[in-house]
């Protein structure tokens, strides 16, 4: 693997030029586990996954320490943006930080459509407003920077669209080289904006599993650092920050439903992670945590049949196709911890049409004014099934998560008006 | 336990990989590198399950899967065939169920999913 020195990254521009952390103490992370074996593995070096099990590593944080020394309500005080909970994520030297001002989305309480189905507090937690249009910018950020700090200079990721354009951007604003591998029929904007941020392109094809295997084996060969969805330990640290900026949000008091369209996971099994931190932190107001709903499309529905089923890992799914290109994911590395997750939080996973997710995509747009990805439009389509099985009470706080602009899938969305 | 499985795989650092999960959970493994041998072998009556690479240097392993599938058929029980990939194409997986492959896994191979379905298809006696 080639190394490189790192690019200066985020914070503290003084006016002679002279870089400074505005952080008082360092990031509390202590170890990397592994989810499935729970072996221990120093976070100061280059890490992939489990070795011995080969199952998806977690950074793990000294939280009795940063019990002691971080005040939850000091972090709202602090530059807007997914770093300013530096002490929670895994870079040690905030000069390696890459960051194009992600984080800190919207939190929008839906106006309409609550009434409409007779909820009274439906929000949208819109990461549309992330660089590159999508929530990959945070996972992108995290594990950029952290190769970053140790010395990567060469990625590759596989990847239905968008994590493919935010790597990118983050790898050429790292300064490092990006080989990208999209199936053909990747949204077209993920192409592109890959392509103008000097990424190398690999049009396949076949599927993000596809991919997965080709972008693997391209690695092992060429020394290019692999960033696929928890290959690495780092993508769903960026992405577990959601789960602060709701807490925050709500006054440290969790909603009781999230409803979350699934792909990889790495957003849902992040957000479980942040909670479980931040109850040993003990910053929740109240005990409770909310119930995760995974969301997926009826043409590509993995972990749906497999926690129908009980089963603890999912099969592949066969013939997957559906319009949301980033549910297309015929079974995920993490699969075993998004069930579990699930599981754990008394949730549900629920698959929805194709037809479902367009006429629910107009919905949001006509009624909200937001234009959303068709995966994030699962989620409403998803609550309109929940309503119906009466699975949510009206009183409940409900958050759907908008993963991202709907402006990446104009081909999609012209074809389907 | 005790089980025979047989390993059908090319690339001697997966096949020391699953040698080593088998064999913490008492699996007997029986190793083939190519696809051939395995056919032989697998003519072992003893020979309980297959774990089979798809990425052959000989046969592939959907031909392998067609001809276990046609040669087996005599036994009383059918035998579990599981496909292993690393470097997969549109549609692979599918073709390796239509080829008579019970489960479709790509590499990294997750052990402890690994065991899972080997405790599914040889439930251990005091499961």
């Amino acid at each position: 693997m080639n190394i490189r020195r790192g690019v200066r990254g985020w914070l503290g521009f003084s006016k002679t030029g002279t870089y400074s952390s505005p952080f008082k103490t360092p990031p509390f992370l202590s170890t990397l586990e592994c989810s499935g074996c729970g072996r221990l593995f120093p976070p100061d070096r280059i890490h992939t996954y489990c070795p011995d099990c080969q199952s998806p590593l977690l950074a793990r944080y000294d939280l009795k320490a940063a019990r002691r020394k971080l005040d939850r309500d000091a972090f709202r005080f602090r530059r807007i943006g997914m770093w300013r909970w530096f002490e929670l994520l895994p870079v040690v030297d905030p000069k390696r930080i890459v960051s194009l001002g992600e984080g800190d989305c919207s939190l929008l309480r839906l106006v309409h459509i609550n009434r409409e189905l007779g909820l009274r507090h439906v929000f949208v937690k819109d990461e549309s407003t992330n660089p590159t249009g999508t929530f990959k910018a945070r996972g992108l950020s995290a594990a950029v920077s952290k190769a970053n700090e140790l010395g990567i200079a060469k990625v590759i990721v596989p990847t239905a669209g968008n994590a493919g354009g935010a790597m990118a951007a983050y790898a050429a604003r790292a300064g490092m080289e990006a080989l990208v591998y999209f199936p053909k029929d990747a949204p077209r904007a993920n192409v592109q904006e890959s392509r103008m941020a000097g990424a190398q392109i690999v049009l396949i094809d076949g599927l993000i599993t596809d991919a997965a295997g080709m972008a693997g084996e391209k690695g092992r060969r060429e020394g290019w650092f692999d960033l696929s969805t928890f290959k690495e330990p780092y993508r769903v640290e960026g992405k577990k920050i959601m789960g602060y900026e709701l807490a925050e949000a709500f006054n440290w008091d969790l909603p009781e439903v999230i409803i979350y369209p699934t792909g990889g996971g790495t957003g849902l099994v992040g957000m479980w992670k942040a909670f479980a931190e931040m109850e040993a932190l003990g910053w929740l107001n109240y005990g409770h945590k909310p119930r995760m709903v995974a969301v997926q499309a009826a043409g590509c529905a993995p972990v749906v049949r497999a926690f129908d089923a009980g089963a603890a890992f999912c099969d592949f799914w066969t013939d997957a196709q559906t319009i949301a290109s980033g549910l297309r994911v015929p079974k995920s590395f993490a699969d075993q911890l998004i069930l579990k997750d699930i599981r754990e939080s008394r949730g549900i996973a629920l698959a929805v049409s194709d037809e479902d997710i367009l006429r629910a995509q107009h919905r949001l747009c006509q009624e909200e004014g937001i234009f959303p990805a068709p995966e994030s439009a699962a989620t409403l389509a998803a609550l309109e099934e929940l309503v119906r099985r009466r699975w949510v009470d009206r009183d409940e706080r409900i958050v759907l998560f908008n993963t991202g602009s709907g402006l990446k899938y104009l081909d999609q969305s012209t074809e389907a008006a | 336990m005790n089980e025979k499985i047989l390993c059908i795989e090319d690339n001697p650092d997966n096949m020391l990989l699953i040698q080593r999960v088998l064999q913490a959970r008492q699996y007997q493994i029986i190793e083939a590198a190519n696809g051939l041998d395995g056919l032989k072998l697998a003519e072992d009556p003893e020979i309980k399950m297959i774990l089979l690479d798809i990425n052959l240097p000989d046969v592939d392993g959907y031909e392998i899967a067609r001809r276990l599938r046609t040669d087996l058929n005599h036994r009383e029980q059918r035998i579990p065939i599981i496909a292993i990939t690393a470097n997969a194409l549109k549609g692979d997986a599918e073709k390796a169920l239509e080829a008579g492959c019970d489960v479709y896994m790509a590499k990294p191979i997750n052990i402890h999913e690994l065991w899972a379905r080997l405790e599914f298809f040889l439930p251990s006696e005091n499961a």
